[in-house]
C-alpha cells in the first residue's frame, strides 16, 4: 500500500457521532411475532377494525414469503422471533399535547443530534416530525401548516383523524404482499409521518422527520405515506440514527408516495444509521421500500446520502403512470468498514413521453461492498419515453468492492434509454496536486469525494446540503498528521 | 428436476475414458443442483420450460454433409450432423503440428493435455455445460503445438437434420506463442435440442482469431458456449453473430488467468419474426495488466426478443486492468422485447471499467441527414439501422467471413419488419 | 427558381425568422451574411424542411412548387441541396453505399435510370479527386472521424455528384484552411454553369473572394435589412455589422 493510500485509509476513519443511548423509561414488547402482537400494536394505537385486518392479512402473506436472497449483501440469517415490534417511552403514553408536556430528556436526545424540537430555535421554514423508537414525539409548526391546508402529523393520529385519506392511499403504491420486509412493515408499522398537500397548495416549508431508534432488540418499522394534491408542491426530508451497540438491529420502513396529476414531491434522505464498528459488529440492518406513484407531468425526486447502516437494501422507485411524468433518483451511497450496500431505483415508464434521469455515486472503502442494483423499464405504452442513468464507483484502497447491476427492459421503439457506468480511484496524482498545492491528504480526500458527489448534493435542499456535506467530512475526518 | 434432465442423465452412456472422472462429477453435480428455477438469475428472462418438458430424443440415420459454403475461406472442415462427428478426422489434412483428434484416439500425453481444457474453463455450474459434459458422446480435441502459426482456418459446424437431441463438445489447447482462427458455427432448423460447447486454453503470447456462427432458427433450440482462457500475453479476437430460434442461449466466457493478455469481443444479434436469442458474456480478470473490450449490438424485429447479460468481474489482484462493454439495442417493433443488463463487480481500486448499455431509436438527425440527400424515409430507415451493425461486421478481421457475412446480414435484414 | 415571401419560422416555440424575403433567379449566386444568432442556419433548415422548424407564415416557391408542402426527401429530389455547417456522422454506413442510394433516388425521381455500380463508381471517384479527397474516403462511414475540413469537402463532392438545381452552403467555409478553402470554392465554381443557383451563408467575408457572389443580403434578426452587389461584403469586412445598430456592433466579422 502506498503512502498516500495509508493517508486516504487514515482519513476515512471515522466517528459515529449519533452513537449515545439516552435513559429513558420505556415500555417494550418482550421479543417475538404472533397474531397477537399486531393486535396488541393496533390496540395501542387505538387502531379502527378495518386497519387490524390490513395487518393481519399483510402478516398473513408475509408468513407464506421468503427472504430474498438476490442483493449483494450478506449477513446472517434474521431470527424474527428474537426482536421487539413495539417500544415507546413511558412518558409518550399519556400522549403529551404540546413540547412542555415532553419529557426533557427526549428533547435532549434530539438537542444533541443537532434536532432542536422548539420552535423559536429550529431552522425557519423546516416543520419536522420525530419519531423515537415505534412512536412519533412531536411534529412541530403544525398551525401554520394547517393554516395552508397541509395536513403533516404522525401516521397513527392520521388513521383516527383522516381515515378515509388513509384507507384510500395506503398500500395503494407498495401493495401488502410486495415483498417480504413491506409485507412485514405492513403488519407491524407502529409510527411514521403522514403528509396530505391539497390541490393548488405548495407546501410553505419543508418537512421534515427525524427516525431514532433508542432502545435494545427492538426493530423500528415506520411507514411513510405522502399525499401531494393536483397541481400541488412539497419538499420532505428525512434523517435518521441510531445508538452504537454490538448487535445487530431491524430497520424496515416503507414510504409511499402519491403525486397527482402536475405535482411535484421531493423527497431526501441523509440516512446516517449506526453502521456498525470496523470488524462489522453491529450495526443497523437497513431494509426499506420506497415508491411513488406519478400521475399526468406530476414529478417525484429521490435524493439519497447513504452513510449509514451496516447493510442497506433500499430501491426508492418511481411508478410513471401519467403521460409526461418525471422520476429522478439522486444518491450518494458511501460504504467502509464492514458496510454493505445494495442500493438503487426502479423507473416504471409506463405514460407517454415519460422521463426519468437516475444519477448514482457509490463511494466504496475499507472492506466494504457497495453496489447499483436498478431497473429501467419502457411498457408498451411508454411512446417517447426517455432515461438516462449514469452510475459512478469510486474505490478507496484495494480492500473494496464496487458493483453495477442495471436491468433494461424495453418494450417500445420509440423509447431511448441510456446507461453508462464508470468506476474511478482517487489517485495519486490528484492527491499529489492537492499537497503540492498546500492541501492537506484529509481536506484533498474530502474535496475529491465531495466533488465526485456534486451533482447529487446539488440537488439536496439547502438545509439538507450542508448537513450531507457535513456527515461526509465527519466520515472522512481522520487522525492525519 | 425436470423429465428431459432426468431423461439425459439416464440415457448417458458416460465413456471410460480419460475423462470418466470429470463426467462422473458433472453427473453428480446435475443431480445436487438440479433443473434452475423459475427465480435463477441466469434464465430469469429466458424460460426452460419447453426444454424442461422434452423427451430426449437419439438420432436415427444420420448422413453425412458439408458445411455451408463460404465463398473463399480455406478451412480444415470437421462437421458434426444431429450431434454425430461425420468427418473423419485421420482424413484431415492438418499441418504440422497441429493435431485434431477425437477423444477415444489421443495418446497418453494427448490425453494429458486435453484434459487441461476439457472442463477446465467453461463455467463450473451452467446446467447445460454439465448435460453436455455427460452426454456428449465423441468429442474432438484440438491441439497446435507453440510457435505453430495455423495459416488455414478450423471450422467446427454443427447441422441438424431431424428432431434430435445432439451434444457436441470440443478442447482447444493452443501453445505459447502459436496462432490459430477458428469458427464454430451451427445451422438448421428442425425442432431439435442441442448443446455445442467449445473450451479453449490460449497459451502465453498465443493468439485466437474466433468466430461463432449460432445460426440455428425455427424451431431449433440451441444453448451452448464458447469458453476461453487467456494465459500471459495471448490475444482474442472474438466475433459473435446471433440468430434467434425458438430457442437460442450462448454464454461466452473469457478469463484472464495471465498478466498483460488482451480480448475483443464484437458480437451482433439479428433477430425475426417471434426469435429469442439470449447472449450471456462473462469476463473474468483474474491477474493484473489485461484488457477487454465487448461491443455487442442487436436489431429485434417484430415479436422477437433478446436477452443480453454482460458482466464484468475484476477480481482483488486484477490491478491496472482496462475493461469496456457497451450494448446497443434497436427495437423495431411494438411487440418486441428487450432485457439488458451489463454488470460490473470489481474488487480492484487501480483499474478503469466501465460499461454501457442503451435502447435506442434512429439518431434524427442522421434520418435527417439521409433524407435532405432525397433517399426516401423507409430506405434510410434501413440503410441506418443496418447500419448499426455493418460497423462491427466491418471489423471482422478475415475477408472472406466478412463478405460472406455481409450480405447474409442484409438479407435477413431486409426480410425483418421496419415500422 | 426559389420565391420567399414574408417568411416566419420558429423553434421550439422562438421565432428565428421574422417576415424574410428573397428570391433566387437561375443561375444566381446569393451570399447570405448576418451576425451570430441572425438566423443563417434556420433558414437552410427550413427552406430543407428539418423537424422541429416550423413555418409559421409566409411563403416559398421553388421552380412553382410549394416548397413547404414537400417532405425532406422530396425536396431534395427536386433538386434542392443542403451542405451541413456540421455534417453527421453515420458509423458503419459507408460512404458510397450512401451516395449511391441518394444519386438513384433523385434520378429515379427524374425519371431516369438508376446507375450501375461501374458508372457510380466512376462518377464518385472523379469527385473525389475533384474535393481532392483520397479515394479511401469512398469506402469509409458517413463522415466517420473525418476532419471538419474533411467533412466539408465530403459535402461538396456530394454536391458535385447530386447536381441540384439550387445549392445552400451553410457555413462551408467555417474552419478551413485556406487551402480547403479553396478546394470547397473550385468546387462549387465548378458546379455554376449559368443554371444552377447557390444561397452562400457564411459569417465572413472571405469566402466570398473565392465564391463571387451576385448579390449580398445581411441577415438581422430573422429578416434582411440590406441587400446589394459584392462590394456590401466588403463594406462588412471593414466596417462590421455596427451599422445595424449598438446591439450588434460588437459581433466580430
Amino acid at each position: 500500500m502506498s503512502e498516500q493510500s495509508e493517508q486516504i485509509d487514515r482519513a476515512l476513519e471515522r466517528k459515529y457521532d449519533a452513537g449515545f443511548y439516552s435513559d429513558i423509561e420505556s415500555e417494550t414488547f418482550e421479543n417475538g411475532l404472533d397474531e397477537s402482537v399486531i393486535r396488541r400494536i393496533s390496540a395501542m394505537k387505538n387502531e379502527p377494525e378495518w386497519m387490524l385486518d390490513w395487518r393481519l392479512k399483510a402478516y398473513h402473506a408475509w408468513l407464506e414469503m421468503d427472504e430474498p436472497e438476490w442483493a449483494h449483501v450478506h449477513y446472517p440469517k434474521i431470527d424474527f422471533q428474537a426482536v421487539s415490534y413495539y417500544s415507546a417511552p413511558k412518558s409518550m403514553k399519556d400522549k403529551p399535547q404540546s413540547l412542555d408536556e415532553v419529557d426533557p430528556e427526549l428533547l435532549r436526545t434530539y438537542e444533541k443530534l443537532g434536532i432542536p424540537l422548539h420552535e423559536q430555535e429550529m431552522l425557519a421554514g423546516v416543520a419536522v416530525d420525530a419519531v423515537f423508537d415505534s412512536v412519533s414525539v412531536v411534529t412541530t409548526f403544525r398551525s401554520k401548516l394547517e393554516e395552508a391546508g397541509v395536513i403533516f402529523c404522525p401516521i397513527s393520529e392520521a388513521i383516527q383523524k383522516y381515515p378515509e385519506l388513509v384507507k384510500k392511499y395506503i398500500g395503494s403504491v407498495v401493495p401488502r404482499s410486495d415483498n417480504f420486509y413491506a409485507a412485514l412493515n405492513c403488519a407491524v408499522f407502529t409510527d411514521g409521518s403522514f403528509v396530505y398537500i391539497p390541490k393548488g397548495v405548495r407546501c410553505p416549508m419543508e418537512l421534515s422527520t427525524y427516525f431514532r431508534i433508542n432502545q435494545e432488540n427492538t426493530g423500528q418499522f415506520e411507514r411513510t405515506l405522502i399525499v401531494a394534491e393536483e397541481g400541488s408542491y412539497v419538499s420532505y426530508l428525512e434523517g435518521c440514527t441510531a445508538p452504537q451497540r454490538d448487535e445487530n438491529q431491524l430497520h424496515a420502513a416503507v414510504v409511499e408516495l402519491v403525486a397527482m396529476d402536475d405535482a411535484q414531491i421531493k423527497y431526501s434522505t441523509v440516512q446516517n444509521w449506526y453502521p456498525g464498528d470496523e470488524n462489522g459488529k453491529g450495526g443497523i440492518y437497513n431494509f426499506v421500500t420506497k415508491r411513488g406513484i406519478c400521475h399526468t407531468n406530476a414529478k417525484i425526486s429521490w435524493t439519497q446520502v447513504e452513510t449509514g447502516s451496516a447493510v442497506t437494501w433500499k430501491y426508492p422507485s418511481c411508478i410513471l403512470k401519467g403521460d409526461n411524468s418525471v422520476g429522478e433518483f439522486y444518491s450518494v451511497a458511501l460504504t467502509r468498514g464492514r458496510q454493505q450496500a445494495d442500493t438503487g431505483t426502479k423507473m416504471i415508464h409506463i405514460g407517454k413521453n415519460t422521463r426519468s434521469t437516475i444519477i448514482s455515486k457509490g463511494i466504496s472503502a475499507g472492506r466494504s461492498n457497495n453496489a447499483y442494483r436498478g431497473l429501467v423499464s419502457m411498457g408498451p405504452k411508454a411512446d417517447g419515453a426517455r432515461n438516462f442513468t449514469e452510475c459512478d464507483s469510486l474505490l478507496i484502497g484495494d480492500t473494496c468492492g464496487a458493483h453495477t447491476f442495471p436491468y433494461i427492459e424495453s418494450r417500445n421503439p420509440t423509447a431511448i434509454v441510456e446507461h453508462e457506468a464508470t468506476t474511478s480511484k482517487v489517485s495519486d496524482d490528484q492527491l499529489f496536486l492537492c499537497q503540492q498545492r498546500g492541501m492537506d491528504p484529509e481536506k484533498a480526500v474530502s474535496m475529491i469525494v465531495n466533488g465526485f458527489c456534486k451533482e447529487v448534493f446539488k440537488e439536496l435542499p439547502m438545509e439538507f446540503a450542508v448537513e450531507a456535506g457535513k456527515l461526509l467530512e465527519i466520515s472522512l475526518e481522520g487522525s492525519v498528521g | 428436476m425436470s423429465q428431459w434432465l432426468n431423461q439425459v442423465i439416464e440415457h448417458a452412456s458416460v465413456p471410460s475414458d480419460f475423462l470418466a472422472t470429470v463426467r462422473q462429477q458433472s453427473r453428480e453435480t446435475l443431480q445436487q443442483q438440479g433443473w434452475p428455477g423459475r427465480r435463477a438469475e441466469s434464465w430469469r428472462f429466458t424460460p426452460l420450460t419447453s426444454v424442461a418438458k422434452r423427451e430426449v430424443k437419439s438420432a436415427t440415420d444420420v448422413t453425412a454433409q458439408h458445411a455451408p459454403e463460404i465463398d473463399g475461406l480455406n478451412a480444415i472442415e470437421l462437421v458434426f450432423v444431429d450431434g454425430k462427428l461425420t468427418t473423419d478426422c485421420d482424413k484431415l489434412e492438418v499441418p504440422d503440428g497441429v493435431l485434431i483428434a477425437t477423444f477415444d484416439n489421443l495418446s497418453e500425453a494427448e490425453q494429458q493435455r486435453a484434459a487441461k481444457v476439457f472442463g477446465q474453463v467453461k463455467p463450473e455450474h451452467h446446467v447445460f455445460g454439465l448435460v453436455n459434459d455427460v452426454a456428449s458422446e465423441q468429442g474432438v480435441f484440438i491441439d497446435v503445438a507453440d510457435n505453430v502459426t495455423l495459416e488455414k482456418v478450423i471450422r467446427i459446424t454443427n447441422l441438424v437434420s431431424q428432431d434430435v437431441d445432439a451434444h457436441t463438445r470440443v478442447a482447444v489447447n493452443i501453445g505459447e506463442n502459436a496462432s490459430a482462427r477458428i469458427v464454430e458455427h451451427a445451422q438448421g432448423d428442425t425442432p431439435s435440442m442441442t448443446t455445442a460447447f467449445v473450451e479453449y486454453m490460449i497459451g502465453d503470447n498465443a493468439h485466437l482469431e474466433h468466430y461463432r456462427f449460432a445460426l440455428m432458427a425455427g424451431q431449433a433450440k440451441q444453448i451452448g458456449g464458447s469458453h476461453f482462457a487467456l494465459h500471459n500475453g495471448s490475444t482474442l479476437n472474438s466475433t459473435i453473430v446471433g440468430y434467434g430460434s425458438e430457442l437460442s442461449r450462448l454464454d461466452v466466457d473469457i478469463i484472464h488467468r495471465g498478466e498483460h493478455a488482451d480480448a475483443k469481443m464484437n458480437a451482433v444479434y439479428l433477430l425475426a419474426q417471434g426469435e429469442l436469442f439470449d447472449l450471456h458474456s462473462n469476463i473474468e480478470h483474474t491477474q493484473p495488466n489485461g484488457t477487454t473490450e465487448e461491443n455487442a449490438r442487436g436489431i429485434i424485429g417484430d415479436n422477437a426478443r433478446a436477452v443480453f447479460n454482460g458482466r464484468i468481474h475484476i477480481h482483488r489482484d486484477a490491478q491496472k486492468t482496462l475493461a469496456e462493454l457497451n450494448n446497443r439495442n434497436l427495437l423495431l417493433s411494438r411487440k418486441g422485447l428487450i432485457n439488458t443488463k451489463p454488470e460490473l463487480e470489481i474488487y480492484a481500486d487501480d483499474v478503469k471499467c466501465a460499461h454501457g448499455a442503451t435502447v435506442a431509436e434512429i439518431d434524427e438527425e442522421a434520418l435527417y441527414y439521409l433524407l435532405t440527400r432525397g433517399i426516401s424515409r423507409s430506405k434510410a430507415l434501413v440503410i441506418l439501422n443496418f447500419g448499426f451493425i455493418q460497423e462491427l461486421v466491418n471489423q471482422v478481421p478475415d475477408d472472406a467471413i466478412r463478405e460472406w457475412l455481409l450480405p447474409k446480414l442484409s438479407e435477413r435484414f431486409t426480410r425483418m419488419e421496419v415500422k | 427558381m426559389l420565391k420567399i415571401q414574408n417568411l416566419h419560422a420558429s423553434v421550439e416555440d422562438k421565432t428565428i425568422i421574422k417576415g424574410l424575403d428573397l428570391e433566387v433567379k437561375p443561375g444566381e449566386v446569393h451570399a447570405i451574411m448576418g451576425p451570430n444568432g441572425a438566423g443563417k442556419s434556420t433558414l437552410g433548415y427550413v427552406l430543407s424542411g428539418r423537424d422541429g422548424y416550423e413555418v409559421n407564415e409566409g411563403t416559398a416557391t421553388f421552380n412553382n412548387q410549394d416548397l413547404l408542402d414537400m417532405d425532406v426527401e422530396e425536396r431534395a429530389q427536386s433538386g434542392l441541396f443542403l451542405a451541413f455547417q456540421y455534417p453527421v456522422e453515420i458509423p458503419g454506413v459507408s460512404n458510397m453505399e450512401f451516395m449511391k442510394e441518394s444519386v438513384n433516388a433523385i434520378r429515379e425521381k427524374q425519371g431516369k435510370e438508376s446507375l450501375t455500380a461501374a458508372e457510380f463508381l466512376k462518377k464518385a471517384k472523379e469527385a473525389c479527386k475533384q474535393v481532392q479527397l483520397p479515394l479511401a474516403f469512398l469506402k469509409r462511414g458517413v463522415n466517420e472521424g473525418f476532419s471538419g475540413g474533411e467533412k466539408k469537402r465530403n459535402e461538396i463532392m456530394q454536391m458535385i455528384l447530386l447536381q441540384p438545381t439550387l445549392a445552400i452552403l451553410d457555413e462551408s467555409d467555417s474552419g478551413l484552411d485556406v487551402d480547403a478553402l479553396q478546394v470547397v470554392a473550385d468546387g462549387v465554381n465548378s458546379q455554376r454553369d449559368g443554371e444552377r443557383s447557390f444561397i452562400v451563408v457564411t459569417h465572413y467575408q472571405r469566402l466570398l473572394d473565392y465564391i463571387k457572389p451576385d448579390f449580398v443580403h445581411i441577415l438581422a434578426d430573422g429578416k434582411i435589412v440590406k441587400s446589394g452587389d459584392a462590394s456590401l461584403a466588403q463594406e462588412v469586412e471593414k466596417n462590421g455589422y455596427a451599422f445595424l445598430g449598438k446591439k450588434y456592433e460588437e459581433s466580430e466579422v
